[in-house]
Protein backbone atom coordinates (compact mmCIF):
# COMPACT_ATOMS: atom_id res chain seq x y z
CA UNK A 1 0.00 0.00 0.00
CA UNK A 2 1.15 3.55 -0.79
CA UNK A 3 -0.11 6.74 0.80
CA UNK A 4 0.17 10.23 -0.59
CA UNK A 5 -1.18 13.35 1.10
CA UNK A 6 -1.96 16.62 -0.69
CA UNK A 7 -4.06 19.58 0.34
CA UNK A 8 -6.69 21.76 -1.28
CA UNK A 9 -7.27 24.75 0.96
CA UNK A 10 -8.19 23.39 4.38
CA UNK A 11 -8.97 20.00 3.02
CA UNK A 12 -6.43 17.21 3.22
CA UNK A 13 -6.58 14.57 0.53
CA UNK A 14 -5.08 11.19 1.37
CA UNK A 15 -4.64 8.97 -1.65
CA UNK A 16 -4.53 5.25 -0.89
CA UNK A 17 -3.02 2.93 -3.47
CA UNK A 18 -2.93 -0.87 -3.38
CA UNK A 19 -4.52 -3.06 -0.70
CA UNK A 20 -5.76 -2.39 2.80
CA UNK A 21 -5.54 -5.36 5.14
CA UNK A 22 -4.46 -6.08 8.71
CA UNK A 23 -0.82 -5.58 7.68
CA UNK A 24 -1.22 -2.25 5.91
CA UNK A 25 -4.22 -0.68 7.71
CA UNK A 26 -2.16 0.61 10.70
CA UNK A 27 -0.18 2.81 8.30
CA UNK A 28 -3.35 4.48 7.06
CA UNK A 29 -4.59 4.78 10.64
CA UNK A 30 -1.38 6.61 11.54
CA UNK A 31 -1.65 8.96 8.55
CA UNK A 32 -5.27 9.85 9.33
CA UNK A 33 -4.56 10.24 13.06
CA UNK A 34 -1.67 12.59 12.25
CA UNK A 35 -3.97 14.80 10.15
CA UNK A 36 -6.56 14.91 12.92
CA UNK A 37 -3.93 15.61 15.56
CA UNK A 38 -2.67 18.54 13.51
CA UNK A 39 -6.14 19.97 13.44
CA UNK A 40 -7.10 18.93 9.90
CA UNK A 41 -10.63 17.66 10.31
CA UNK A 42 -11.83 17.95 6.71
CA UNK A 43 -10.43 14.86 5.07
CA UNK A 44 -10.90 13.18 1.72
CA UNK A 45 -9.76 9.59 1.14
CA UNK A 46 -8.97 9.27 -2.55
CA UNK A 47 -9.63 5.59 -3.22
CA UNK A 48 -9.23 5.65 -7.01
CA UNK A 49 -6.26 3.29 -6.74
CA UNK A 50 -7.38 1.25 -3.74
CA UNK A 51 -8.07 -2.20 -5.16
CA UNK A 52 -8.93 -4.08 -2.01
CA UNK A 53 -9.91 -3.65 1.60
CA UNK A 54 -10.71 -6.11 4.35
CA UNK A 55 -12.49 -5.33 7.61
CA UNK A 56 -9.18 -4.05 8.97
CA UNK A 57 -9.33 -1.17 6.48
CA UNK A 58 -13.00 -0.47 7.27
CA UNK A 59 -12.22 -0.19 10.94
CA UNK A 60 -9.60 2.48 10.23
CA UNK A 61 -12.02 4.48 8.06
CA UNK A 62 -14.75 4.18 10.68
CA UNK A 63 -12.49 5.35 13.51
CA UNK A 64 -11.36 8.34 11.48
CA UNK A 65 -14.91 9.32 10.49
CA UNK A 66 -15.86 9.14 14.14
CA UNK A 67 -12.88 11.22 15.23
CA UNK A 68 -13.30 13.82 12.46
CA UNK A 69 -17.02 14.24 13.19
CA UNK A 70 -16.29 14.63 16.90
CA UNK A 71 -14.28 17.68 15.85
CA UNK A 72 -16.98 19.02 13.51
CA UNK A 73 -15.21 17.72 10.44
CA UNK A 74 -15.63 14.60 8.30
CA UNK A 75 -13.80 11.98 6.33
CA UNK A 76 -15.34 11.61 2.88
CA UNK A 77 -14.60 9.01 0.26
CA UNK A 78 -13.79 9.65 -3.37
CA UNK A 79 -13.65 7.43 -6.46
CA UNK A 80 -14.42 4.15 -4.66
CA UNK A 81 -13.66 1.16 -6.90
CA UNK A 82 -16.12 -1.74 -7.33
CA UNK A 83 -14.43 -4.29 -5.02
CA UNK A 84 -14.02 -1.78 -2.22
CA UNK A 85 -17.54 -0.51 -2.75
CA UNK A 86 -18.81 -4.04 -2.35
CA UNK A 87 -17.15 -4.35 1.06
CA UNK A 88 -18.44 -0.93 2.10
CA UNK A 89 -21.97 -1.93 1.10
CA UNK A 90 -21.75 -5.33 2.76
CA UNK A 91 -20.81 -3.67 6.03
CA UNK A 92 -23.45 -0.95 5.90
CA UNK A 93 -20.77 1.74 5.69
CA UNK A 94 -22.41 3.44 2.72
CA UNK A 95 -25.24 4.51 5.02
CA UNK A 96 -22.94 6.46 7.30
CA UNK A 97 -20.15 7.64 5.01
CA UNK A 98 -20.36 10.23 2.30
CA UNK A 99 -18.94 8.95 -0.95
CA UNK A 100 -18.31 10.90 -4.16
CA UNK A 101 -17.49 10.08 -7.75
CA UNK A 102 -14.29 12.10 -7.75
CA UNK A 103 -11.84 13.87 -5.47
CA UNK A 104 -13.04 17.22 -6.84
CA UNK A 105 -16.64 16.42 -5.94
CA UNK A 106 -15.62 15.28 -2.45
CA UNK A 107 -13.58 18.46 -1.93
CA UNK A 108 -16.42 20.63 -3.23
CA UNK A 109 -18.85 18.93 -0.81
CA UNK A 110 -17.06 20.54 2.15
CA UNK A 111 -17.83 24.01 0.76
CA UNK A 112 -21.55 23.46 1.03
CA UNK B 1 -11.05 -8.78 14.86
CA UNK B 2 -13.47 -11.64 15.56
CA UNK B 3 -15.60 -10.98 18.60
CA UNK B 4 -17.72 -14.11 18.61
CA UNK B 5 -15.33 -16.99 18.75
CA UNK B 6 -15.79 -20.20 20.59
CA UNK B 7 -12.50 -21.49 21.90
CA UNK B 8 -12.22 -25.23 21.93
CA UNK B 9 -10.08 -26.13 24.91
CA UNK B 10 -10.00 -29.86 24.46
CA UNK B 11 -8.29 -31.44 21.49
CA UNK B 12 -10.67 -33.61 19.52
CA UNK B 13 -9.99 -37.26 20.26
CA UNK B 14 -9.02 -38.99 17.09
CA UNK B 15 -7.75 -42.30 18.33
CA UNK B 16 -9.36 -44.60 20.83
CA UNK B 17 -7.71 -45.64 24.07
CA UNK B 18 -5.10 -48.21 23.14
CA UNK B 19 -6.14 -51.77 23.74
CA UNK B 20 -5.42 -55.12 22.15
CA UNK B 21 -7.49 -55.68 19.04
CA UNK B 22 -9.08 -58.89 17.94
CA UNK B 23 -8.84 -59.92 14.33
CA UNK B 24 -12.57 -59.23 14.03
CA UNK B 25 -12.03 -55.65 15.11
CA UNK B 26 -9.27 -55.37 12.54
CA UNK B 27 -11.46 -56.58 9.80
CA UNK B 28 -14.50 -54.72 11.02
CA UNK B 29 -13.42 -51.13 10.42
CA UNK B 30 -10.71 -50.05 7.99
CA UNK B 31 -11.00 -46.46 9.22
CA UNK B 32 -10.24 -47.44 12.81
CA UNK B 33 -7.15 -45.34 13.74
CA UNK B 34 -4.37 -47.43 15.19
CA UNK B 35 -1.75 -46.13 17.58
CA UNK B 36 1.73 -47.53 18.12
CA UNK B 37 0.63 -48.92 21.50
CA UNK B 38 -2.15 -50.84 19.79
CA UNK B 39 0.21 -52.35 17.24
CA UNK B 40 2.76 -53.15 19.93
CA UNK B 41 0.11 -55.19 21.72
CA UNK B 42 -0.08 -57.56 18.73
CA UNK B 43 1.84 -60.84 18.59
CA UNK B 44 5.45 -60.39 17.47
CA UNK B 45 4.99 -61.59 13.92
CA UNK B 46 1.88 -59.53 13.35
CA UNK B 47 3.59 -56.34 14.42
CA UNK B 48 6.67 -57.17 12.38
CA UNK B 49 4.44 -57.31 9.31
CA UNK B 50 3.18 -53.85 10.18
CA UNK B 51 6.51 -52.28 10.90
CA UNK B 52 8.10 -53.83 7.82
CA UNK B 53 6.38 -51.13 5.78
CA UNK B 54 8.56 -48.50 7.47
CA UNK B 55 11.80 -49.51 5.75
CA UNK B 56 12.06 -48.96 1.98
CA UNK B 57 12.93 -52.31 0.37
CA UNK B 58 15.45 -50.48 -1.81
CA UNK B 59 17.31 -49.37 1.32
CA UNK B 60 17.50 -52.97 2.52
CA UNK B 61 18.64 -54.02 -0.94
CA UNK B 62 21.37 -51.40 -0.90
CA UNK B 63 22.67 -52.85 2.38
CA UNK B 64 22.32 -56.45 1.22
CA UNK B 65 19.61 -57.23 3.76
CA UNK B 66 16.86 -59.71 3.00
CA UNK B 67 13.63 -57.66 3.25
CA UNK B 68 11.68 -60.55 4.77
CA UNK B 69 14.28 -62.10 7.06
CA UNK B 70 15.75 -58.70 8.03
CA UNK B 71 19.30 -60.08 7.99
CA UNK B 72 22.24 -60.23 5.61
CA UNK B 73 25.69 -58.88 4.69
CA UNK B 74 26.68 -58.37 8.31
CA UNK B 75 23.68 -56.15 9.02
CA UNK B 76 20.54 -56.84 10.99
CA UNK B 77 17.26 -55.05 11.46
CA UNK B 78 16.28 -54.70 15.12
CA UNK B 79 12.74 -54.04 16.21
CA UNK B 80 11.93 -52.70 19.66
CA UNK B 81 8.18 -52.60 20.08
CA UNK B 82 7.40 -53.66 23.62
CA UNK B 83 3.82 -54.53 24.52
CA UNK B 84 2.30 -51.73 26.64
CA UNK B 85 4.76 -49.24 25.15
CA UNK B 86 3.62 -46.46 22.83
CA UNK B 87 6.99 -46.38 21.14
CA UNK B 88 8.56 -48.34 18.30
CA UNK B 89 12.21 -48.22 17.39
CA UNK B 90 13.50 -49.80 14.20
CA UNK B 91 17.18 -49.87 13.48
CA UNK B 92 19.70 -51.38 11.10
CA UNK B 93 22.90 -52.20 12.92
CA UNK B 94 26.28 -53.58 12.22
CA UNK B 95 26.14 -57.13 13.60
CA UNK B 96 29.73 -56.73 14.88
CA UNK B 97 28.99 -53.44 16.65
CA UNK B 98 25.34 -53.10 17.71
CA UNK B 99 25.98 -49.48 18.77
CA UNK B 100 26.82 -48.57 15.20
CA UNK B 101 23.40 -47.97 13.68
CA UNK B 102 23.05 -46.94 10.04
CA UNK B 103 19.34 -46.53 10.13
CA UNK B 104 17.14 -45.60 13.07
CA UNK B 105 13.47 -44.74 12.96
CA UNK B 106 11.52 -44.14 16.14
CA UNK B 107 7.79 -43.43 16.29
CA UNK B 108 5.73 -42.72 19.37
CA UNK B 109 2.10 -42.04 20.25
CA UNK B 110 1.92 -38.46 21.48
CA UNK B 111 -0.21 -36.79 24.14
CA UNK B 112 -2.68 -35.34 21.64
CA UNK B 113 -3.57 -38.66 20.00
CA UNK B 114 -1.16 -38.13 17.15
CA UNK B 115 2.05 -39.92 16.20
CA UNK B 116 5.49 -38.35 16.59
CA UNK B 117 8.55 -39.17 14.57
CA UNK B 118 11.11 -39.04 17.40
CA UNK B 119 14.17 -39.94 15.44
CA UNK B 120 15.32 -40.66 11.94
CA UNK B 121 18.93 -41.50 11.16
CA UNK B 122 20.20 -42.54 7.76
CA UNK B 123 23.93 -43.07 7.66
CA UNK B 124 26.02 -44.40 4.83
CA UNK B 125 27.86 -47.39 6.41
CA UNK B 126 30.74 -46.92 3.97
CA UNK B 127 31.28 -43.28 4.96
CA UNK B 128 33.76 -42.09 7.55
CA UNK B 129 32.44 -41.90 11.10
CA UNK B 130 32.81 -38.69 13.10
CA UNK B 131 32.79 -38.67 16.88
CA UNK B 132 30.35 -35.79 17.31
CA UNK B 133 28.11 -37.98 19.49
CA UNK B 134 30.61 -38.29 22.37
CA UNK B 135 32.61 -35.54 24.04
CA UNK B 136 36.31 -35.66 24.95
CA UNK B 137 35.47 -37.46 28.23
CA UNK B 138 33.43 -40.05 26.40
CA UNK B 139 30.04 -38.76 27.50
CA UNK B 140 27.15 -38.76 25.07
CA UNK B 141 26.49 -35.34 23.50
CA UNK B 142 23.07 -36.33 22.16
CA UNK B 143 24.22 -35.39 18.66
CA UNK B 144 25.66 -32.13 19.91
CA UNK B 145 22.44 -30.87 21.43
CA UNK B 146 23.47 -31.16 25.11
CA UNK B 147 27.25 -30.79 24.91
CA UNK B 148 29.52 -30.56 21.91
CA UNK B 149 32.69 -32.20 20.66
CA UNK B 150 34.02 -29.14 18.86
CA UNK B 151 37.03 -30.79 17.23
CA UNK B 152 34.91 -33.59 15.73
CA UNK B 153 32.14 -31.19 14.72
CA UNK B 154 34.67 -29.07 12.85
CA UNK B 155 36.02 -32.15 11.09
CA UNK B 156 32.49 -33.25 10.21
CA UNK B 157 31.64 -29.78 8.90
CA UNK B 158 34.73 -29.72 6.71
CA UNK B 159 33.82 -33.15 5.37
CA UNK B 160 30.45 -31.72 4.22
CA UNK B 161 28.21 -33.13 6.93
CA UNK B 162 25.39 -31.26 8.64
CA UNK B 163 25.19 -30.85 12.42
CA UNK B 164 24.09 -34.00 14.30
CA UNK B 165 25.31 -36.27 11.47
CA UNK B 166 27.73 -38.98 12.53
CA UNK B 167 28.26 -40.11 8.96
CA UNK B 168 27.34 -38.80 5.54
CA UNK B 169 23.74 -39.61 4.70
CA UNK B 170 22.56 -42.47 2.57
CA UNK B 171 20.21 -40.34 0.46
CA UNK B 172 17.12 -42.34 1.36
CA UNK B 173 15.28 -39.68 3.34
CA UNK B 174 12.61 -39.17 0.70
CA UNK B 175 11.90 -42.89 0.36
CA UNK B 176 11.77 -43.41 4.12
CA UNK B 177 9.32 -40.53 4.50
CA UNK B 178 7.21 -41.92 1.67
CA UNK B 179 7.15 -45.29 3.42
CA UNK B 180 6.09 -43.47 6.57
CA UNK B 181 3.09 -42.09 4.69
CA UNK B 182 2.22 -45.64 3.64
CA UNK B 183 2.56 -46.87 7.22
CA UNK B 184 0.36 -44.06 8.54
CA UNK B 185 -2.30 -44.73 5.92
CA UNK B 186 -2.16 -48.43 6.87
CA UNK B 187 -2.86 -47.34 10.46
CA UNK B 188 -5.67 -45.04 9.29
CA UNK B 189 -3.70 -42.09 10.63
CA UNK B 190 -3.60 -38.77 8.87
CA UNK B 191 -0.51 -37.00 10.12
CA UNK B 192 2.87 -37.31 11.77
CA UNK B 193 4.66 -34.67 13.83
CA UNK B 194 8.27 -34.13 14.77
CA UNK B 195 10.73 -31.71 16.30
CA UNK B 196 13.55 -30.98 13.85
CA UNK B 197 16.92 -31.45 15.51
CA UNK B 198 18.75 -28.96 13.30
CA UNK B 199 18.13 -26.25 10.72
CA UNK B 200 19.30 -28.67 8.03
CA UNK B 201 16.80 -31.33 9.09
CA UNK B 202 13.96 -28.77 9.17
CA UNK B 203 14.88 -27.82 5.62
CA UNK B 204 14.84 -31.48 4.52
CA UNK B 205 11.43 -32.02 6.15
CA UNK B 206 10.13 -28.90 4.37
CA UNK B 207 11.29 -30.38 1.07
CA UNK B 208 9.35 -33.51 1.95
CA UNK B 209 6.06 -31.75 2.51
CA UNK B 210 6.07 -30.84 6.21
CA UNK B 211 4.55 -27.61 7.56
CA UNK B 212 5.19 -25.98 10.93
CA UNK B 213 3.13 -26.37 14.08
CA UNK B 214 5.56 -23.95 15.74
CA UNK B 215 8.54 -22.03 14.40
CA UNK B 216 7.55 -21.13 10.84
CA UNK B 217 8.10 -17.49 11.75
CA UNK B 218 11.52 -18.36 13.21
CA UNK B 219 12.50 -19.99 9.91
CA UNK B 220 11.37 -16.84 8.04
CA UNK B 221 13.33 -14.69 10.49
CA UNK B 222 16.41 -16.84 9.93
CA UNK B 223 16.08 -16.48 6.16
CA UNK B 224 15.64 -12.71 6.38
CA UNK B 225 18.45 -12.10 8.88
CA UNK B 226 20.96 -14.23 6.95
CA UNK B 227 20.59 -11.94 3.93
CA UNK B 228 23.30 -9.28 3.42
CA UNK B 229 22.49 -6.44 5.79
CA UNK B 230 20.77 -8.79 8.26
CA UNK B 231 21.77 -9.37 11.87
CA UNK B 232 22.73 -13.03 11.40
CA UNK B 233 24.69 -12.17 8.26
CA UNK B 234 26.69 -9.63 10.26
CA UNK B 235 27.35 -12.20 12.99
CA UNK B 236 29.12 -14.48 10.47
CA UNK B 237 32.38 -12.86 11.51
CA UNK B 238 34.74 -15.83 11.51
CA UNK B 239 34.92 -15.70 15.33
CA UNK B 240 34.55 -19.50 15.39
CA UNK B 241 35.10 -22.06 12.63
CA UNK B 242 31.30 -22.45 12.44
CA UNK B 243 30.67 -18.77 11.65
CA UNK B 244 32.45 -18.31 8.33
CA UNK B 245 31.33 -15.28 6.28
CA UNK B 246 29.94 -17.38 3.41
CA UNK B 247 27.96 -19.75 5.67
CA UNK B 248 24.66 -17.94 4.98
CA UNK B 249 24.65 -19.17 1.37
CA UNK B 250 23.98 -22.83 2.13
CA UNK B 251 21.65 -24.86 4.31
CA UNK B 252 24.60 -26.65 5.93
CA UNK B 253 26.51 -23.41 6.51
CA UNK B 254 23.53 -21.86 8.26
CA UNK B 255 22.89 -25.06 10.20
CA UNK B 256 26.42 -25.11 11.62
CA UNK B 257 26.24 -21.42 12.58
CA UNK B 258 22.92 -22.13 14.30
CA UNK B 259 24.40 -25.21 16.00
CA UNK B 260 27.09 -22.79 17.21
CA UNK B 261 24.43 -20.63 18.87
CA UNK B 262 24.36 -17.75 16.37
CA UNK B 263 20.60 -17.25 16.88
CA UNK B 264 21.46 -15.50 20.16
CA UNK B 265 22.07 -12.32 18.19
CA UNK B 266 18.39 -12.22 17.25
CA UNK B 267 17.33 -13.23 20.77
CA UNK B 268 16.43 -16.78 19.75
CA UNK B 269 17.57 -20.34 20.17
CA UNK B 270 17.02 -23.44 18.09
CA UNK B 271 14.22 -24.87 20.20
CA UNK B 272 10.49 -25.52 20.32
CA UNK B 273 10.14 -25.99 16.58
CA UNK B 274 7.54 -28.53 15.63
CA UNK B 275 6.61 -29.79 12.20
CA UNK B 276 3.71 -31.79 10.82
CA UNK B 277 3.15 -33.81 7.67
CA UNK B 278 -0.33 -34.59 6.53
CA UNK B 279 -0.50 -37.96 4.81
CA UNK B 280 -0.66 -37.55 1.06
CA UNK B 281 -0.22 -33.80 1.17
CA UNK B 282 2.82 -31.67 0.39
CA UNK B 283 2.58 -28.32 2.19
CA UNK B 284 5.04 -26.67 -0.20
CA UNK B 285 6.86 -24.72 2.51
CA UNK B 286 10.09 -23.13 1.30
CA UNK B 287 11.64 -20.85 3.91
CA UNK B 288 14.98 -20.80 2.05
CA UNK B 289 13.97 -20.41 -1.60
CA UNK B 290 16.33 -21.85 -4.21
CA UNK B 291 18.52 -23.15 -1.42
CA UNK B 292 21.86 -24.81 -1.96
CA UNK B 293 22.33 -27.65 0.52
CA UNK C 1 -9.26 -35.50 -10.97
CA UNK C 2 -8.92 -31.76 -10.47
CA UNK C 3 -5.68 -30.19 -9.31
CA UNK C 4 -5.24 -29.25 -5.69
CA UNK C 5 -3.69 -25.89 -5.07
CA UNK C 6 -1.84 -25.39 -1.78
CA UNK C 7 0.06 -22.42 -0.40
CA UNK C 8 1.61 -22.57 3.07
CA UNK C 9 2.95 -19.50 4.85
CA UNK C 10 4.03 -18.58 8.37
CA UNK C 11 1.13 -17.13 10.36
CA UNK C 12 2.32 -13.56 9.97
CA UNK C 13 0.45 -10.60 8.54
CA UNK C 14 2.53 -10.48 5.37
CA UNK C 15 0.99 -13.83 4.43
CA UNK C 16 -2.33 -12.06 3.75
CA UNK C 17 -1.16 -10.48 0.51
CA UNK C 18 0.43 -13.75 -0.61
CA UNK C 19 -2.82 -15.66 0.00
CA UNK C 20 -4.90 -13.11 -1.94
CA UNK C 21 -2.48 -13.16 -4.83
CA UNK C 22 -2.52 -16.96 -4.85
CA UNK C 23 -6.33 -17.09 -4.90
CA UNK C 24 -6.40 -14.52 -7.71
CA UNK C 25 -3.91 -16.56 -9.74
CA UNK C 26 -5.70 -19.87 -9.23
CA UNK C 27 -9.09 -18.34 -10.05
CA UNK C 28 -7.67 -16.80 -13.20
CA UNK C 29 -6.26 -20.15 -14.25
CA UNK C 30 -9.59 -21.86 -13.58
CA UNK C 31 -11.52 -19.06 -15.28
CA UNK C 32 -13.48 -18.35 -12.14
CA UNK C 33 -15.19 -14.92 -12.35
CA UNK C 34 -13.46 -11.97 -10.67
CA UNK C 35 -16.39 -11.42 -8.37
CA UNK C 36 -16.04 -14.88 -6.86
CA UNK C 37 -12.28 -14.56 -6.73
CA UNK C 38 -12.70 -11.36 -4.76
CA UNK C 39 -15.11 -12.95 -2.29
CA UNK C 40 -12.75 -15.87 -1.75
CA UNK C 41 -9.92 -13.41 -1.12
CA UNK C 42 -11.97 -11.45 1.39
CA UNK C 43 -13.14 -14.54 3.29
CA UNK C 44 -9.62 -15.99 3.34
CA UNK C 45 -8.20 -12.67 4.48
CA UNK C 46 -10.63 -12.36 7.39
CA UNK C 47 -10.13 -15.95 8.51
CA UNK C 48 -6.35 -15.87 8.16
CA UNK C 49 -6.13 -12.54 10.00
CA UNK C 50 -7.89 -14.19 12.91
CA UNK C 51 -5.50 -17.14 12.98
CA UNK C 52 -2.53 -14.78 12.75
CA UNK C 53 -3.79 -12.58 15.58
CA UNK C 54 -5.01 -15.25 17.98
CA UNK C 55 -4.31 -18.79 16.80
CA UNK C 56 -0.64 -18.95 17.71
CA UNK C 57 -0.72 -16.80 20.84
CA UNK C 58 2.11 -17.67 23.22
CA UNK C 59 4.33 -19.54 20.75
CA UNK C 60 6.53 -18.91 17.76
CA UNK C 61 3.91 -18.95 15.00
CA UNK C 62 3.56 -22.03 12.85
CA UNK C 63 2.04 -22.34 9.40
CA UNK C 64 -1.24 -21.47 7.78
CA UNK C 65 -2.06 -23.73 4.88
CA UNK C 66 -4.45 -22.48 2.22
CA UNK C 67 -5.86 -25.09 -0.07
CA UNK C 68 -8.19 -24.51 -3.00
CA UNK C 69 -10.14 -27.50 -4.22
CA UNK C 70 -12.05 -26.76 -7.39
CA UNK C 71 -15.02 -29.04 -7.98
CA UNK C 72 -17.57 -29.19 -10.75
CA UNK C 73 -19.95 -26.50 -9.56
CA UNK C 74 -18.22 -25.08 -6.54
CA UNK C 75 -14.85 -24.30 -5.10
CA UNK C 76 -13.80 -25.39 -1.65
CA UNK C 77 -11.28 -23.27 0.22
CA UNK C 78 -9.67 -24.81 3.28
CA UNK C 79 -7.58 -22.86 5.75
CA UNK C 80 -5.64 -25.08 8.11
CA UNK C 81 -3.47 -24.14 11.06
CA UNK C 82 -1.89 -25.95 13.98
CA UNK C 83 -2.41 -23.43 16.76
CA UNK C 84 -5.20 -22.96 19.29
CA UNK C 85 -8.53 -24.06 17.87
CA UNK C 86 -11.10 -21.28 17.50
CA UNK C 87 -14.49 -21.98 16.09
CA UNK C 88 -15.82 -19.04 14.09
CA UNK C 89 -19.48 -18.74 15.03
CA UNK C 90 -21.96 -16.99 12.77
CA UNK C 91 -22.78 -13.47 13.95
CA UNK C 92 -25.45 -10.87 13.24
CA UNK C 93 -24.67 -7.96 10.98
CA UNK C 94 -22.43 -5.50 12.81
CA UNK C 95 -24.18 -2.22 13.63
CA UNK C 96 -22.12 0.58 12.10
CA UNK C 97 -24.16 3.29 13.81
CA UNK C 98 -23.42 1.70 17.17
CA UNK C 99 -19.74 1.66 16.23
CA UNK C 100 -19.87 5.37 15.42
CA UNK C 101 -21.14 5.95 18.93
CA UNK C 102 -18.56 3.67 20.54
CA UNK C 103 -21.19 1.13 21.48
CA UNK C 104 -20.12 -2.49 21.48
CA UNK C 105 -21.16 -4.58 18.50
CA UNK C 106 -19.77 -7.58 16.66
CA UNK C 107 -16.85 -7.30 14.25
CA UNK C 108 -17.00 -7.53 10.47
CA UNK C 109 -14.60 -10.39 9.94
CA UNK C 110 -16.91 -13.32 10.64
CA UNK C 111 -19.87 -11.52 9.17
CA UNK C 112 -18.01 -11.12 5.86
CA UNK C 113 -17.10 -14.80 5.82
CA UNK C 114 -20.70 -15.89 6.34
CA UNK C 115 -22.07 -13.29 3.90
CA UNK C 116 -19.69 -14.13 1.06
CA UNK C 117 -19.48 -17.93 1.37
CA UNK C 118 -22.21 -20.51 0.75
CA UNK C 119 -21.10 -22.88 3.47
CA UNK C 120 -18.80 -22.57 6.49
CA UNK C 121 -17.56 -25.58 8.46
CA UNK C 122 -14.95 -25.85 11.18
CA UNK C 123 -13.27 -28.84 12.74
CA UNK C 124 -10.08 -29.84 14.56
CA UNK C 125 -8.30 -33.17 14.23
CA UNK C 126 -4.81 -34.62 14.32
CA UNK C 127 -4.00 -32.64 11.17
CA UNK C 128 -4.79 -29.30 12.82
CA UNK C 129 -7.71 -26.88 12.75
CA UNK C 130 -9.61 -26.51 9.52
CA UNK C 131 -11.98 -23.87 8.27
CA UNK C 132 -13.76 -25.20 5.20
CA UNK C 133 -15.39 -22.50 3.08
CA UNK C 134 -17.49 -23.39 0.07
CA UNK C 135 -18.41 -21.05 -2.76
CA UNK C 136 -20.89 -22.09 -5.44
CA UNK C 137 -19.69 -21.33 -8.95
CA UNK C 138 -23.05 -21.33 -10.68
CA UNK C 139 -24.58 -17.89 -11.19
CA UNK C 140 -27.09 -16.92 -8.55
Amino acid sequence: MELNTTSNGNIQIISVKGSLDALTAPELADALATQLREGHTQLVADLAELEYTSSAGLRVLLNSVKEARNHDGDLRLAAVQPNVEKVLKLSGFMSIMKSFESVDAAVASFAG
Amino acid sequence: MFRALRLKQEPVKVAPEPKPLTIDEWMGDAQFPLGIRTINALPHDAKQRFYRTLIPPALLGRLGINPILWRGSGHAVELFAEPASGKVNLSINNVQDPNDAYFVLELQDNATNGIDLNLIILNDPDAEKFGIDFDAEGKATHWGTITRNLAEEERAMRAGLAPAQVRAGMGFARQVLQQLDVFLALCARQAVSLEPLTYASAWIFEKNGFAYVRGHKLMDDIQREFQPGGTLHAALDGSTPFRQPDAWQTVRGRAWAIQDGILEVIGERWRDLRMIKVVGKHAGVETFPNAKY
Amino acid sequence: MPDNFILTRAAELDALGAFREFIARVCERLQIPNEISFELQLACDEAATNVIRHGYAGMNPGSIMLELRPQRKKIEMVLSDFGHPFEPVETDAPDVNAMLQDQPTTGFGLYFIYRTMDDVQYYSDEQGNHLVLVKELSSK
